[in-house]
């Protein structure tokens, strides 16, 4: 973790200048050294209940964190293993990435939008690449955060992991924004690679202000085994034609595999799981910034689609 | 580095958990494990105060909690909840108790819904530590004796003290 000691001290510094505007009145203090002919004890009284009123006046108001952010913003979150919880590390690391956030525009996205990462690359023609393709997985949390896009280029499939808050990645573009039926998408492996060809010249489509995020409820079409796993023990809803390579040992199997009692246990769920509470708390701290992050972004979206077609005579 | 699971919420829980499951030593393995707590769970809110080996206690109470929050939550509109309430107690009139008892004797509380106890162990006997486990709000006498009124205890002897003091200066003053 680099946590540059600079920056903090900064930032502890900002916070105190800010708790003592809130505090004391510079303003009366000036009003006082003025008229020294007042005795000391009124303007104290004064820039007392001025700052009462003020106080009173302003109602506090909690920011309204949207119920979706949990979704949109999973790396937020702590690993919920208890272990490996550590509240300052959690808070340094969200500071980090509201930081790298400030410096690069990282959309929203899911597992199943299709998106285009430049990074830097040593080794690439003029030192960077542009790679589309459709996002499979997403794991891990904090700085760590990372997710793994997938395409097929001259018949080959390609995967790529990227670190979202890695320094060398340019710039990310998410080209369609869409979920998937499964919350990831690793049969897209065994799957023909129609499914996972996407072109890379590909426009970036808009998506309507204010709509729900579509769910692409495609169904894939795998080949036939040898596979990569046992995808019949997995429950997948995005699959068309795993029957016709099960033969009955495969089916039984996969029951004898299933753990269905795994629903009802509360506490492996609450092992699993950040408390709602603890999220509101940790959104909120992150909110002021990922909001005005999203109103900058809608704007120069505006922006965008005004531009005048290209079209020559 | 797990992402946590977000497609479910859940409240606080407002007792401490460990960092891992116990096993509770069983021959049906997981499933056999959840039978057992389902039974604690079904006891728990069936007579709201029991006695048994730690271990099983400090499992079950998480999901009796668990349960409860859920519920408050919720409510008995919600089948997801529902389901779960039919699976953790196995007597079906206790649905009914945990909706229209539990959840509105628990609504405004602010500390946890179940409460442990160390128990003795017998000797000789097994070695496992005893506990007791029992909902809060139940209608059995405290299990903590109320020591208030013990005169032995050092504030008590002080107050009684200070009160003596007292009456012995208002009898100076009444005597002058």
């Amino acid at each position: 973790m680099n946590v540059s000691t600079r920056f903090l001290i900064n930032r502890l510094g900002k916070q105190c200048a800010f708790n003592r505007i809130v505090t004391y009145s510079t303003k009366s203090t000036e009003h006082a050294a003025a008229n020294a002919v007042e005795t000391e004890k009124e303007p104290k009284i004064k820039e007392t209940t001025a700052s009462t009123a003020s106080e009173a006046s302003i109602p506090i108001r909690k920011p309204v964190i949207p119920a979706n952010y949990r979704f949109i913003y999973p790396e937020f979150l702590p690993d919920p293993k208890i272990e490996w919880r550590n509240p300052i590390r959690e808070k340094l690391e969200r500071m980090d990435m509201l930081d790298r956030r400030r410096q690069i525009d990282l959309p929203e996205f899911y597992v199943g939008s299709i998106m285009a990462v430049t990074s830097s690359d040593p080794h690439a023609e003029g030192k960077v690449s542009r790679f589309v393709g459709i996002c499979i997985h997403r794991d891990r949390c904090g700085l760590r955060a990372r997710f793994i896009l997938r395409n097929v280029i001259d018949h080959q499939g390609i995967e790529v992991i990227y670190e979202l808050y890695d320094p060398t990645i340019q710039k990310v573009e998410v080209l369609r924004l869409e979920k998937r039926l499964d919350d990831s998408l690793f049969y897209l492996r065994d799957a023909l690679p129609e499914y996972s060809t996407f072109d890379e010249n590909m426009e970036a489509e808009q998506l309507e202000e204010g709509a729900p995020v579509p769910v692409n409820d495609i169904k894939v079409v795998l080949r036939p085994r040898p596979w990569l796993e046992r995808w019949e023990r997995q429950n997948l809803r995005g699959v068309a034609n795993i029957d016709q390579y099960l033969k009955d040992k495969h089916r039984q199997s996969a029951r004898r595999v299933q753990k269905p009692w795994e629903k009802y246990d509360l506490m492996k769920q609450y092992r699993a799981t950040i408390p709602e509470e603890e999220q509101n708390e940790i959104f909120a701290e992150v909110y002021a910034e990922l909001h005005a992050q999203e109103l900058q972004r809608k704007r120069n979206k505006r922006k965008r689609t005004f531009v005048k077609p290209k079209q020559l005579a | 580095m797990n992402q946590a699971d977000v497609s479910k919420l859940m409240s606080q829980l407002r007792i401490a958990i460990r960092p891992r499951h116990r096993n509770l030593k069983n021959k049906d393995g997981p499933e056999g494990r959840l039978l057992k707590l389902r039974k604690t769970v079904t006891a728990l809110v069936k007579h709201e105060r029991i006695e048994l080996f730690y271990n099983r206690a400090d499992e079950a109470r998480g999901y009796a909690e668990l349960l409860i929050s859920n519920a408050i939550r919720h409510g008995d509109t919600h089948n997801a909840t529902m389901e779960m309430a039919d699976y953790w107690l196995l007597e079906k009139q206790l649905v009914h108790k945990l909706f229209k008892v539990l959840v509105p004797r628990y609504e405004n509380y602010t500390v946890s819904y179940t409460r442990m106890f160390n128990a003795p162990r017998t000797y000789p006997g097994i070695y496992y530590k005893n506990s007791v486990l029992e909902l809060r709000g139940n209608p059995y006498p405290s299990l903590i004796v109320d020591q208030s009124q013990n005169k032995n205890l050092l504030h008590n002897v002080l107050l009684d003290e200070a009160r003596k003091e007292y009456r012995r200066k208002k009898l100076a003053e009444l005597a002058q």
